[in-house]
């Protein structure tokens, strides 16, 4: 098992690189600079002397061998459009990312698991039909549309929680610690119902699909000949091997709601990472875009390296191949 | 105080923003927190290295100038200008020099007095290198400032202008040497926020939490009297879409560029209020002079000045405006904002027949698909745009369309704003879609349409005429007002007659606020200018209102 971590551990360290590369040379071929404004006030000899100071007045190959020694010491730069250190704007932004990302996936994979096994258990009936096409529904919307709904719907005509922004900018500092949390759980209720109920469609699917396939095998056919009742069947018989490939979808699920938490946060003026990264390739801000691109990069290699170790131990088939 | 060049100006062009300051109906009504929702998470900046008007409104509360510009916005002499930090000034007999007498009262939020040795400070810190300030060229004028004694500042110009004494009282934002003095010229970027932001304005810097929020509170031992409000907080949103739907929510109280599709449902909010304001921002298309390609040589289509006036007749910019605008829009007056303009300049007319025939006279002949050529060279053209202005972008389709009547093939040429501004300022385009914000001064108007705004301004599109130039330099060194008035108004004229540009639209800021909110001297210059006399009666008031200055209990 050590053996097979360590070697998943390596493939993850040089896809981060790869694609920390190819970052880098990407934002570096576009057209203009972070210091690029169309501002006649700020002359080219300040310009230059900016560049300079951030040594992007030298050749690119060079810049790339300087930012990957610093990376290699834990510095990841100077965000030019936030003017504070990269790690300082990653730090806030990252944990709110975070809290919606682990918040949305631990919802989804509960609610997820629950209704697949509520439409394979009523397979047939009307209930089942309903919960099926409801998710299927669900599953078809993009996830920046059942965001706009849902502001719309609970934040501006009925307006049960705010338009947006992670707390009261006003209140929240004067609130007692559970009010605060009360505040955090308010303003996160939107951007995390509108991640969930996507990621909750898609699972619910899955899971259905997954389940539908073991109902027929021999031993859910034994568990039944021996009495069991057909709840008892599916909890502690069919849903246990049911769930194995679900460990696997978490570990896809990672990036695809990393990629869902850009619009959600974009919408609900979530500080998160997402809404820093894209305001900073639109600013040029090389540092932050690539410190985005190598914590995305380890987001979505860890995901799926915790999968896998987690199939591992739940399934000894895997650790033995 | 006298008024040394009394010139007129800038007078004549009319006044601008909505003061509402002929008495003080707030007196009395202190109290209340004013939330800005902001799209973007700008960080604030020091008054030497601000770019955007965001750090401006915030800076403007904080620091403070030696004179404020007066409601008429003269920039000639000090004529209209009010104390700020200097109670008085006066005049060297040689006019080279002023002596600024500050207020003693004043203090840094700090407690520390303002000091004349601050001012030297800050000009110092202004034209240092290192500190990399896009006001450093503002300042040219200004040779140096020495301390007469603590409390007296003098300021010494290398030569005498009309515009002097604004370089002085206006450009320069008074900062503490006692705290800015110890950090790095070349680090003020990268400086603490909450640490330097010390000055001697009417709010002090309370808290900024990068990306979320920025709070000021009122300084309530301020020398010039505490400000009204207690405490304004600019929150941070990710877009213009989720800040105005912050703003219709009611979770904020100010959105400053509200667009004009969203007025509408903003009427139908008994809450909610808008107000116009026509700012220095204008928007025209620059015809670039100089071939795309080879900056050197001529464009081979719009060097010749009759082809670039048939192709301003040929566009109809009322039709363009109401199509874009609807009726709330400002038609471009000229190579100005219109808060500036000279009515008496004539602009060229839209007529389609005439323009055609302009073009046919120039040789640019239709062919049997409608679009015209000379020596085998198709009339063909880009526009270059930015994807960031909604506006521009229609604007870019409406053109294409009114040039096709007229046998131009117009291809649109979108980028994204990095990529618009690498263009522009490589001048790699034919015509661009482009907007200025101008300065109050006259002088400002050299960076756009003179030949020496070619190098070190934004005349990207190479327009020159030396004639232009040289009236311009006489309005500027004239102290006769009526004649300096002549000289802009026929620099003026022969720019809109050589058409090196169209001129579109003016911005005019929707300025959305709540209606408990009572706006005092809102102006051209920044919807913030009079913030600190903004007040809210205590009858309207809401929760967080009520909140006073106490601190937020201690954190467990």
């Amino acid at each position: 098992m050590r053996r097979f971590v360590a070697v998943r551990i390596a493939h993850a360290v040089v896809v981060v690189f790869i694609v920390t590369t190819i970052a880098f040379f990407l934002i570096h071929s576009v057209p203009g600079d972070p210091f690029q404004t169309d501002n006649p006030r700020i002359t080219q000899e300040i310009r230059d002397r900016l560049r300079a100071e951030f040594g992007y007045d030298r050749p690119v190959i060079e810049q790339y061998v300087r930012y990957v020694g610093n990376v290699a010491r834990g510095e990841l730069g100077f965000s030019h459009s936030l003017q504070i250190p990269v790690l300082t704007a990653l730090g806030g932004a990252l944990k709110r990312t975070l809290a919606l990302m682990a918040s949305a996936l631990t919802l989804s994979f509960a609610l997820g698991i629950w209704l697949g096994v509520f439409e394979a258990r009523h397979a047939g009936r009307r209930s089942a039909r309903v919960a099926n096409r409801m998710s299927l529904l669900l599953y078809s919307m993009p996830d920046f549309w059942v965001a706009l709904m849902l502001l719309l719907a609970f934040a501006y005509w009925i307006p049960l929680f705010p338009a947006g922004g992670m707390i009261d900018v006003v209140m929240h500092d004067y609130l007692s610690p559970m009010g605060k949390l009360w505040d955090y759980a308010r303003h996160m209720a939107l951007p995390l119902l509108a991640l969930t109920l996507v990621l909750t469609a898609y699972i619910a699917r899955y899971q259905r699909a997954v389940l539908l396939d073991q109902m027929p095998s021999d031993y859910v056919r034994t568990a039944r000949a021996k009495g069991a009742d057909e709840s008892r069947v599916v909890r502690r018989h069919a849903l246990r091997n049911a769930l194995l490939p679900m460990i696997t979808l978490a570990g896809l699920a990672f990036p695809m709601l990393l990629g869902g938490a850009v619009f959600v946060e974009k919408v609900f003026a979530w500080p998160g990472m997402g809404l820093m990264i894209t305001t900073a390739i639109f600013a040029r801000d090389y540092p932050l875009v690539i410190a985005g691109v190598i914590v995305g990069g380890v987001m979505v290699t860890l995901g799926s390296l915790l999968a896998d170790i987690a199939y591992g131990l739940a399934d000894p088939r895997i650790r033995v191949r | 105080m006298r008024s040394a060049h009394p010139a007129l100006l800038l007078a004549t062009f009319g006044l601008f923003g909505c003061a509402d300051r002929s008495s003080d109906p707030g007196a009395g009504e202190v109290g209340g927190t004013v939330v800005i929702t902001v799209p973007g998470g700008f960080p604030p900046s020091l008054p030497p290295i601000i770019q955007e008007a965001t750090s401006r409104a915030v800076a403007d509360q904080v620091f403070e100038r030696l004179a404020d510009i007066g409601e008429d916005l003269n920039t000639l002499g000090d004529r209209g200008f009010t104390p700020r930090l200097a109670q008085r000034w006066s005049w060297a007999p040689d006019s080279l020099s002023i002596a600024f007498a500050l207020d003693p009262r004043a203090r840094w939020h700090d407690g520390r007095p303002v000091r004349a040795s601050d001012v030297r400070f800050t000009l110092g810190l202004l034209k240092d290198p290192l500190t990399s300030s896009p006001f450093t060229t503002l300042l040219v004028n200004i040779d140096s400032i020495s301390v007469a004694d603590s409390l007296t500042a003098v300021v010494w110009f290398r030569r005498r202008t009309p515009e002097q004494f604004y370089d002085a009282a206006y450009q320069i934002e008074v900062l503490p040497e006692h705290v800015l003095g110890r950090v790095p010229r070349n680090q003020l970027r990268a400086a603490n926020v909450a640490s330097v932001f010390v000055g001697s304005g009417p709010f002090r810097m309370s808290q900024y939490e990068p990306g979320v929020r920025l709070t000021l509170i009122a300084d309530t031992a301020n020398y010039r009297g505490r400000p009204k409000l207690d405490r304004v907080i600019w929150s941070f949103s990710t877009d213009a879409g989720a800040a105005i739907t912050q703003f219709m929510s009611g979770q904020s109280d100010i959105y400053d560029g509200v667009p004009t599709d969203v007025l509408p449902r903003l009427d139908s909010n008994p809450n909610l209020r808008v107000r116009p304001v026509t700012g220095f921002v204008y928007a025209y298309m620059a015809i670039n002079q100089r071939d795309p390609r080879r900056n050197a040589a001529p464009h081979p289509i719009f060097a010749d000045r009759q082809v670039r006036r048939a192709l301003s007749m040929a566009l109809d910019r009322e039709a363009m405006l109401r199509n874009v605008f609807g009726p709330t829009g400002v038609l471009g007056a000229g190579p100005y904002p219109s808060a500036l303009a000279d009515s008496a300049v004539r602009m060229l007319p839209f007529d389609r027949a005439a323009a055609a025939a302009m073009l046919d006279s120039a040789g640019w002949r239709a062919g049997a698909d409608g679009i015209r050529s000379k020596d085998g060279r198709p009339l063909a053209f880009s526009i270059l745009v930015p994807t960031s202005s909604a506006q521009r972008m229609r604007y870019a389709v409406l053109l294409q369309e009114q040039f096709r009547a007229v046998g131009a093939r117009v291809t649109v040429d979108a980028r994204d704003i990095q990529g618009f501004i690498d263009r522009q300022n490589t001048r790699n385009f034919d015509m661009t879609l482009t907007a200025w914000s101008s300065d109050p001064a006259i002088g400002g108007i050299k960076q756009t349409w003179t030949t020496s705004g070619m190098v070190g301004g934004n005349n990207n599109m190479s327009y020159s005429n030396p004639q232009v130039d040289a009236l311009i330099d006489s309005a500027l060194t004239g102290f006769d007002p009526v004649r300096t008035r002549q000289y802009a108004h026929r620099a003026y004229q022969m720019i809109v007659d050589d058409a090196p540009a169209v001129w579109l639209y003016d911005f005019v800021q929707n300025l959305g606020y709540h209606s408990r909110l009572r706006p005092v001297d809102v102006r051209a210059t920044g919807w913030a200018f009079g913030l600190a006399r903004w007040w809210i009666p205590e009858a309207e008031r809401i929760d967080r209102d009520r909140l006073g200055l106490r601190p937020p209990p201690p954190q467990p």
